[in-house]
């Protein structure tokens, strides 16, 4: 039910009514920043064979754009702050799509790192950004529903992207499909014009009242200090969070990434073992909004933030559980209960800074812990593909 | 082995006999040796001495012990050679003294492969020397026991590694790489060859054609055609052949080539469609605050104004430090 309005003092979240549409918009554009690096792998070996050069130096275009992707945070923080997010949503949307298109053309793979890593990933990184900030402009009482229900994204687009990839790679090669793809990622400009912008009573009115120069003046100073603001490391609660997520995302990939493998190495079928990611990409679909529902709840809201220790702690038990598994029927289990606490621990992700930092401070806050992120993110998999281990670390976090 | 003698079909006996058994390469399992099963020759005069081949010729052995009715075994032949294949049955229940066996090729019977065979050790025994030669000795050669169990020798030229079954796409002016691939186990080829299909035939493809568009690389186990400046006749089947000394052993791909206005058409489809959906949201939403701006701000509480600044200092200095806990 929308919350009324009031009109004499501070306007408070809607909560619902154009909210909704506002979580579609950024659903897209969530689902599009974490989908696309993964589905344009299977365009790699088509590229690898026309450009003559190794897998390892294909692949690279898929880090360099979720490198992008995170480490653009804090520019994208201050260009929301400073416009909104709808624009930068629009942006993001033409900047991916032209990245794409351009790329259909390229003819060497330094080319494409440009295009499609550098170009694409800032793209993507505006788009990742500015939708995070805007569902915490247009929800607070639904808000980890509404966080849930966005990050849903994620899986939904990359269950939709894999299979299509495939069929345009067939029907067109792999530059026609990129082509088509960057197509099909014009419409985050769809989802930034969902993305009304919000604004209160009382600021109307000074935008009427002045001419508007000296507020610019403010805002632009104001602005300059929450770039990258350091004095968040200050607080507790921040700093606690940063390091709990390191070590998870250090660890989080890895298993994604081998998981196929370990499965042929105990003697399962390739095409089986493929099937066990989906398992776990169809399962973390479901999780996301079901765990912002959850945590919406009366009794889990006031402590969201145990809850996301509960999650990530879950997972850690689930991955070393693993190599206790030797059979197909219980792989598929663990991919299950790996999808069940993948999908918790990233429909929180969000929420809980947003719970730390307030409103405010969000949007400079998400910008500095994405550009941190970036490192364990690119370190991880490696890493764990050098200690040839198939255990991955526990994290383990309290907030107090 | 024989008592030395002087008479000359004697002396001819011998010195088959010395030829055959230096050109033998693997052990024979049976313990009879050929010579002493096989009907003299009748076609060499007395005088001239057997011609020996000019390359030695290798004899092999393949042997399977049938338990069952079928069995298929895959026999990799790369140069000309003497095949003497051997069929071990165990046998059913009747366990009868005598068995009629044959081999076909093709599923042809051959005919003076009639013979029958006796229960030795528990096991009916078949042999047959096949002498492979070229590509049309090359095929499925069964030996059959009775009308009861069968053993199938599949003779072949080492097979390509997995091929493509999806056709390769590629645009006019771009160019293609097409590879082909030996498996690591098998033996390498002589050569490689390149071939296109034409609607008829295979046709070689030449490096030296006119236009330069083809170049063909060759290294021991793999091989690539490269085109440059594709044109839409480009399309077709191509074939790439590993020669061997018994045969060449072809493996195809499909090339398609198509202009770039092909992805265009759903690429201008969804361009269409995002500018209108933009359009329409805007449009939308000017309406929907245009209403609100004729009936007065006690309007919708649906409706929000314009401004994007964080200035959100005053809504939200009270939520700023604080947690929102409060549902």
């Amino acid at each position: 039910m929308p919350a009324a309005v009031v009109m004499d003092k501070a306007a408070l979240p809607l909560d619902g009514g154009w909210g909704w549409m506002v979580v579609l918009g950024a659903h897209i554009s969530i689902g599009f920043a974490y989908a696309t690096p993964k589905a344009l792998s299977i365009f790699f070996k088509e590229i690898q064979g026309d450009l003559m050069s190794s897998y390892s130096d294909i692949a690279w275009i898929s880090s360099i754009m979720l490198a992008v992707m995170y480490a653009g945070g804090p520019v994208s923080s201050a260009l929301v702050n400073r416009y909104g997010s709808r624009p930068i949503v629009m942006l993001g949307g033409l900047m991916c799509g032209m990245s794409m298109v351009t790329a259909s053309f390229g003819s060497s793979i330094v080319y494409l790192y440009l295009c499609i890593g550098v170009i694409g990933g800032c793209g993507l990184a505006l788009n990742l950004n500015a939708s995070l900030t805007i569902i915490s402009k247009y929800f607070h009482a639904r808000r980890p529903l509404a966080n849930g229900l966005a990050m849903a994204g994620s899986p939904v687009f990359l269950c939709f992207l894999a299979p299509l990839n495939q069929f345009l790679l067939e029907r067109f090669g792999w530059r026609g499909s990129l082509l088509i793809l960057g197509a099909l990622m014009l419409n985050c400009c769809v989802a930034g014009a969902l993305m009304r912008p919000v604004l209160t009573p009382t600021q109307k009115k000074l935008k009427e009242q002045t001419n508007g120069s000296t507020t610019i003046k403010d805002c632009h100073i104001k602005n300059v200090k929450q770039f990258l603001d350091f004095t968040f490391f200050k607080d507790r609660g921040f700093v606690i969070y940063l390091i709990g997520n390191i070590m998870f995302i250090f660890g989080a990939y890895a298993p994604i990434v081998f998981l196929s493998a370990y499965a042929v190495s105990q003697g399962v079928d390739e095409y089986y073992a493929a099937y066990l990611l989906s398992i776990m990409g169809f399962v973390d679909m479901f999780i996301r909004p079901g765990t912002g529902l959850i945590a919406n709840s009366k009794w889990i809201r006031p402590r969201v933030q145990y809850f996301f220790s509960f999650a990530m702690v879950f997972n850690g038990i689930c991955h070393l559980l693993c190599p206790l598994i030797t059979s197909y029927p219980l792989l598929v289990v663990y991919a299950v209960f790996f999808g069940v606490g993948f999908g918790m621990v990233f429909a929180l992700i969000f929420e809980c800074l947003m719970d730390l930092m307030g409103n405010q401070r969000f949007p400079s806050a998400v910008g500095l812990v994405t550009i941190i992120e970036c490192v364990p993110m690119l370190l991880g998999p490696p890493a764990a593909g050098k200690s040839q281990c198939t255990v991955t670390k526990v994290v383990l976090k309290t907030i107090c | 082995m024989s008592a030395p003698c002087m008479h000359p079909s004697c002396l001819l006996l011998l010195l088959l006999v010395v030829c055959r058994h230096a050109h033998t390469n693997l052990v024979s399992v049976t313990e009879n040796t050929t010579v002493t099963t096989e009907p003299p020759v009748e076609t060499l005069s007395p005088i001239t001495p057997p011609v020996a081949p000019l390359t030695p010729l290798q004899t092999g052995q393949k042997s399977v012990v049938l338990t069952g009715e079928n069995h298929t075994e895959k026999v990799e032949v790369v140069n000309p050679v003497t095949l003497n294949l051997e069929c071990v049955w165990t046998g059913d229940n009747k366990r009868l003294p005598n068995i009629t066996g044959y081999w076909t090729k093709d599923g042809k019977t051959i005919e003076s492969s009639y013979s029958n065979t006796q229960l030795q050790n528990d096991r009916y025994y078949l042999r047959k020397e096949f002498s492979i030669m070229s590509e049309e000795d090359l095929g499925t050669y069964s030996c059959i026991f009775g009308p009861k169990a069968k053993v199938d020798f599949i003779l072949a030229a080492p097979y390509l590694g997995e091929m493509r079954d999806k056709p390769i796409v590629s645009y006019v002016g771009d160019s293609v790489v097409m590879i082909c691939k030996m498996d690591e186990k098998k033996s390498k080829p002589i050569n490689w060859n390149w071939y296109k299909h034409n609607g008829t035939s295979k046709e070689k493809i030449e490096v030296d054609s006119p236009g330069h568009r083809y170049k063909i690389t060759k290294d021991e186990k793999k091989t690539k055609l490269v085109v440059h400046n594709l044109t839409e006749s480009d399309s077709g089947v191509y074939f790439c052949g590993a020669v061997y000394g018994i045969g060449t052993s072809m493996g195809h791909m499909q090339l398609r080539v198509i202009t770039y206005f092909e992805p265009l058409k759903p690429f201008l489809g969804i361009l269409v469609e995002v500018l209108v959906l933009v359009a329409v949201i805007l449009l939308y939403e000017k309406t929907g605050s245009k209403k609100e701006n004729q009936s007065g701000p006690e309007g919708n509480p649906d409706q929000t104004s314009n401004l994007s600044h964080g200035e959100n200092a005053v809504a939200d200095g009270h939520s700023g430090t604080a947690r929102q806990r409060k549902v």
